[in-house]
């Protein structure tokens, strides 16, 4: 049978199960802004009922262990999407930085088309001292336009593999923290409490670290591992494996873990977004303008070679001959010759004869690298840093959408509603409001039945 | 479902969309081009390479069209000089081979006259166009011809009989230059023989006729010769208008290719606009709703 202590009983432990309820909405409330916070729900349940047959009384209420409301799958998703965004993010902003040398009016193409302007000049008026200086100085514009364009993207490759040793140590930085979440995860665990906000710190740490390299998440018996897709090892439960950078004989920063090189392995996160533009795009661009300047100043040579000076000698090489294999070559061209004279323009000996300038003009319209002529080949380095950019940028967009759409999902799951919580703060207050009341209707009660035996 | 509470990203995300959009549209619409970088539309950026090299070729072929037609009408004129020289040489021989009723005073001055219209002709044949002479061949740097007694004809030639050819189009070239020896001693002709012969025979009053005939041989080989240049200033004005006209399509191309659709860009920068505006109106309603303004 009921009694009226058993009914207070039961009030303080109303009192004392709203009291958490607020106190889980206030902590809801608090961390509306926090990244990666998982909203926490409370949690009631009915108290275990008294029986004294044939009746069965309840207890009351009791306070259970607060719940974050979280999709473990969808954050997996989420780490991985964010993996993919990184790279393509590292990758259009280097390439768009890449791009600039290949426009405006002093790019290779300009000077391209400026040094055979200057060449059909010199060809009307072979003779011609300004007119062979004007040659001269556009042959010079054109190998300075090839330095600088080459130069700036190996620039460019310098700094990205300085931007390697700092995402390196980010990441160490983040596998570290991990490892500490992991043990004291482990300790809430072992002891039965709830670590929600600690897997939401933990959660979040793992997204900042999918923005950096490709983390394939390995839950086991009481934590979870970090590898990359690769299966380098990253994180062990409390312990963390650090990255290291080292120069390699190429003389660009390669990755290793645990002494294995896992440079060429990553497949994700903005490490591989750098290294991609590093040892792929930018090389490859490099290697197209070489190609075109060693073609060029080969071909240009041979004929220059075969024509006679201002004073009839034999001509030499218009331009320093390219190194052999052709790597270097943008960076390295420039004008063999400084003395006007010695431009050989004639065919035929002659001061006036115009055949072989006509022969270097000729070239313009010649295959001089992969069976294009110059023209054709710039328009086609044009295209495919132009494309390179668009590719990875509609890329990136895509992957943006699908990102914002996963986060989206993950917000109407996990993310705190201030309007929720504001009414479930009027459901507590009314409930604590109650409980207060009942425990007042009971001290009257009580005072009521003590003064039974004054009358 | 519940819903996210959190639309804000999603929000800023559709606003700077739109702005993007929007100031792409007034990119486009100051600079009048689509195509600023080559990732805006990397196929059309290469055209465009291909397209401002061939454009920019063209303006070189204009210039160097009307340098060189400033030479070939100097040489013209020159030849229609020459020309008009030996028509009076030829005039003056008939009048010397009028036979005994020519005293010896008459025909002397007509050696005199003879002898200047060969100085005259070695002058022009010596003609130079800005420091270049123009009837040497490709040894254009020294005069071509000089007096020389020890010479039959009375000059000799130290020029050459090379030829230049000179690109006026992305697949034509024309030759620019006649070499001396060919216009003046060519064959069936030399001036300057049939001038010395024909001074000659006025002098000793004996074979004048067959002098005359030679210089009219000569004078039919100058003639014929000068066609060249009428010829070449003939093409060099038809490839004018012909590159003119590839001006005109390679800048319909750049605008097809390169251009902005001015139309397009101004209506997508209104419609960008606008939704910028509802999206930043939505914005503020959606971001100041909340329970707790309500809750007092």
């Amino acid at each position: 049978m009921g009694s009226l202590f058993s009914s207070l009983t039961i009030a303080v432990g109303a009192l004392q199960a709203e009291q958490g309820a607020l106190n889980v909405t206030s902590n809801n409330v608090a961390n509306v802004n926090t990244p990666g916070y998982a909203r926490q729900r409370a949690v009631f349940h009915e108290g275990v009922p008294v029986e004294l047959p044939p009746l069965v009384f309840g207890t009351g209420v009791v306070f259970g262990q607060p719940q974050s409301v979280r999709d473990d799958i969808l954050e997996l998703r989420l780490h991985e999407e964010t993996q993919q965004q990184g790279q393509f993010d590292a990758e259009v902003q280097q390439l768009q930085q890449a791009q600039t040398g290949f426009q405006g009016t002093n790019d290779v193409g300009t000077q391209l088309t400026n040094f055979f302007n200057s060449l059909n000049k010199l060809s009307a008026d072979p003779s011609s001292q300004p007119l062979r200086q004007g040659f001269l100085t556009a042959a010079g514009n054109l190998a300075s336009s090839f330095q600088t364009t080459a130069r700036s993207l190996e620039i460019q490759r310098t700094n990205i593999d300085q931007s390697v040793v700092q995402s390196v140590s980010q990441i160490n930085t983040l596998t570290q923290q991990i490892a500490g979440q992991n043990q004291q995860i482990a300790a809430l665990e072992n002891v039965h409490e709830d670590a929600g906000v600690l897997i939401s710190q933990r959660t979040e740490s793992i997204r900042q670290l999918s923005q950096l390299i490709d983390v394939r998440v390995v839950p086991n018996e009481s934590s979870i591992s970090l590898t990359t897709a690769n299966g380098a090892l990253l994180v062990a439960s409390s312990q963390s494996f650090a990255l290291s950078a080292q120069v390699s004989p190429s003389g660009v920063q390669h990755i290793f873990s645990q002494g294995n090189d896992i440079t060429g392995k990553l497949s994700g996160g903005s490490l591989n977004g750098l290294i991609t533009v590093r040892d792929q795009s930018i090389p490859g661009l490099l290697n197209q303008l070489d190609t075109l300047a060693a073609g060029l100043s080969t071909t240009l040579n041979g004929i220059h070679r075969a024509g006679f000076d201002l004073n009839g000698a034999a001509g030499g090489d218009l331009f320093t001959p390219p190194p052999v294999g052709v790597t270097g070559a943008a960076s390295s061209i420039s004008v063999a010759i400084t003395d006007p004279s010695l431009v050989a323009a004639s065919s035929d000996g002659s001061p006036g004869s115009n055949g072989n300038a006509a022969a270097l003009y000729n070239v313009r319209g010649q295959a001089v690298a992969n069976g294009q002529n110059p023209f054709d080949y710039y328009a086609s380095v044009v295209f495919n840093v132009g494309n390179g950019v668009a590719t990875a940028q509609t890329e990136s967009q895509a992957s943006g959408q699908i990102l914002q759409q996963l986060t989206d999902q993950r917000n109407s799951i996990s993310a705190v509603s201030l309007d929720e919580e504001g009414a479930n703060l009027l459901r507590y207050q009314n409930a604590y409001q109650a409980a207060a009341k009942v425990i007042t209707t009971i001290n009257e009660l009580t005072q009521a039945a003590v003064n039974l035996g004054t009358y | 479902m519940r819903v996210n509470p959190n639309p804000i990203a999603d929000i800023l995300a559709s606003i700077a969309l739109d702005q993007q959009t929007q100031e792409t549209a007034l990119a486009q619409l100051a600079s009048g081009r689509r195509v600023n970088l080559p990732s805006d539309d990397p196929a059309a950026a290469a055209t465009l390479s291909l397209n401002h090299a061939q454009a920019s070729q063209d303006d070189q072929f204009l210039q160097v069209i009307s340098g060189v037609s400033a030479r070939l009408q100097v040489a013209d004129s020159t030849i229609g000089s020459v020309v008009s020289s030996l028509d009076r040489a030829i005039s003056l021989g008939i009048e010397g081979g009028g036979g005994a009723t020519l005293s010896n005073a008459n025909r002397s001055a007509i050696v005199t006259e003879l002898q200047g219209l060969q100085q005259q002709i070695l002058g022009l044949a010596n003609t130079s166009f800005q420091g270049s002479y123009i009837f040497a061949g490709t040894a254009s740097t020294a005069a071509p011809f000089s007096a020389n007694p020890a010479s039959p004809s009375g000059v000799s030639y130290a020029g050459n009989t090379g030829t230049n050819t000179l690109a006026v189009g992305q697949s034509f070239s024309v030759t620019v230059n006649l070499p001396g020896s060919q216009l003046f001693s060519g064959t069936g002709g030399d001036v300057f023989q049939s001038l010395q012969d024909l001074i000659v025979a006025v002098q000793n009053n004996t074979g004048i006729d067959t002098a005359v005939l030679g210089l009219r041989k000569a004078f039919d080989v100058v003639t014929t010769q000068r066609v060249f240049y009428g010829n070449v200033l003939q093409q060099l004005d038809a490839q004018q208008t012909s590159i003119n006209s590839e001006k005109l399509q390679l800048a319909r191309q750049e605008n097809a290719v390169g251009g902005a659709d001015p139309a397009a860009a101004a209506s997508a920068a209104v419609s960008a606009a606008t939704a910028r505006t509802a999206a930043l109106q939505a914005a503020t309603s959606l971001l100041n709703t909340s329970l707790f303004n309500f809750l007092k």
